[in-house]
């Protein structure tokens, strides 16, 4: 274990000049670093809890985000302005109260740990992550998770994503409530009259981390919602789980085609 | 390092190791009423009021909070002046071996901070870091329950 120095940037480029230095790695709330033991294998760490980056607005229709802001304050903040958004009902399900006040979002969505219960509703609420340093930009959250080499020598500055009405579900896959989910469901859909006219459906803890199941989307738009039979539509909805704590694959993969059905069951019910 | 924290109210200034937890430097330094458990983040023994907001102290490392302020059980009520929680969980016999005691009581504190008039969804969400190995919750609720209301009856009489 090396000896750690803690750097204390006061401005976003001093901050990014640190990350670059060898061994040296930022610090938000800091849960992932001593969940993961990050700690005995980094030389150094840079706080970034003095940058302007722990904000929360609503601007031009969008929802702003600000890397710093933690679960907790996503939860009131949100309240205010969408009470129903999936992200309270995922995030409020996320850990536990204590851990809810350290946890940020930058640090969440930089790593996409196991444990996360923000990823599966930033896809399906097709977030934007904005990258400050070597890849400065604005990048769509799918591109990024699946672009881990984005992360190098930059900081996520936000996560912003559209203000919209959309009926939600959220489903975390644990075996008691303090728990990592082996899968979560993040479903967001619209009706018009008693049609489907849009919905998202997405997955995180597949074997391929996270899956966004966009033919089935495609196969639900349009229907009218009565004529849905959830016990049969699903059979054939296969998604790749690899073996956890929680259970064989067939066992995760039954699980998902059964709360998936149950999901949309309740999106759709009136 | 170095680094000064306002604990219960009072500054102090410590010394301690870049990799230390907070944790770690309030029971380095007398504060042992926040009790050591899983050091996960998991049983919630551990947890303090770090600027209002309560923590698990083992998840926080010291370095991030220098300058912060951070209560612990004590610095909210002691035996000759207990805090009305404090009393509500003696008198529900919510104690047994008392060692998840400081923590239900300081999440009890946090929940009537940020909502005076919780319902029963809203109590168990805010216990929901914290562990008992002992009592079952059955007392622990009843103390709660019992602590909201002693707190009500402060409030009003200051009205």
């Amino acid at each position: 274990m090396y000896e750690i120095k803690w750097y204390f940037p006061q401005s976003i480029d001093e901050a990014l000049d640190l990350i670059k230095l060898e061994g040296v790695i930022p610090h938000a709330g800091g849960t992932g670093i001593l969940k993961s033991r990050l700690l005995e294998k980094i030389k150094g760490l840079v706080d970034l809890g003095k940058l302007p980056i722990n904000y929360f607005c609503e601007e031009n229709g969008e929802i702003k985000i600000g890397a710093m802001q933690t679960y907790n304050d996503v939860i009131e903040n949100l309240q205010q302005i969408d009470p129903d958004s999936i992200l309270i009902k995922a995030l409020s399900q996320a850990a536990s109260t204590p851990l809810r006040n350290r946890i940020t979002v930058g640090g969440s969505v930089s790593y996409f740990p196991i444990w996360s219960d923000i990823m599966g509703p930033l896809i399906a609420l097709d977030a934007k992550v904005t990258l400050l340093g070597e890849n400065a930009g604005m990048y769509d959250i799918r591109y990024f998770a699946k672009n881990r080499l984005l992360r190098r020598n930059s900081l996520v500055k936000e996560v912003k994503f559209e203000k919209d009405r959309w009926r939600s579900y959220y489903f975390r896959a644990a075996r008691t409530f303090f728990d990592y989910a082996a899968f979560t469901i993040s479903i967001l859909a619209k009706k018009d009259k008693n049609l489907v006219k849009d919905i998202r459906i997405v997955v995180t803890g597949c074997a391929r981390k996270f899956s966004r199941l966009e033919d089935l989307e495609e196969e639900l738009k349009g229907k009218e919602t009565q004529d849905l039979n959830f016990d049969d539509i699903f059979k054939d909805i296969n998604l790749e789980f690899r073996g956890k704590r929680h259970g064989s694959p067939e066992y995760l993969n039954h699980l998902f085609q059964v709360e998936l059905a149950r999901g949309l069951s309740k999106i759709f019910g009136d | 390092m170095k680094g000064v924290f306002k604990i219960n109210g009072k500054e102090r200034e410590l010394t301690f190791k870049p990799h230390h937890t907070l944790l770690d430097i309030l029971r380095d330094n007398g504060y042992t009423e926040v009790k050591e458990g899983c050091r996960e983040g998991e049983c919630g023994a551990c947890v303090v009021l770090l600027n209002g907001k309560l923590v698990n102290s083992c998840q926080v490392l010291a370095a991030s909070v220098i300058g912060s302020e951070i209560l612990t059980v004590k610095g909210i009520g002691n035996l000759h002046s207990p805090h009305p929680i404090q009393e509500a969980f003696v008198e529900a016999g919510a104690v047994q071996c008392g060692f998840c005691t400081p923590g239900m009581v300081l999440a009890t504190y946090y929940l009537f901070s940020k909502n005076t008039d919780p319902d029963e969804k809203d109590i168990k969400q805010a216990l929901d870091g914290n562990l008992c190995r002992c009592t079952g919750y059955v007392k622990i609720l009843d103390a709660v329950r019992l602590a909201i209301k002693k707190m009500k009856e402060r409030e009003n009489e200051k009205v």
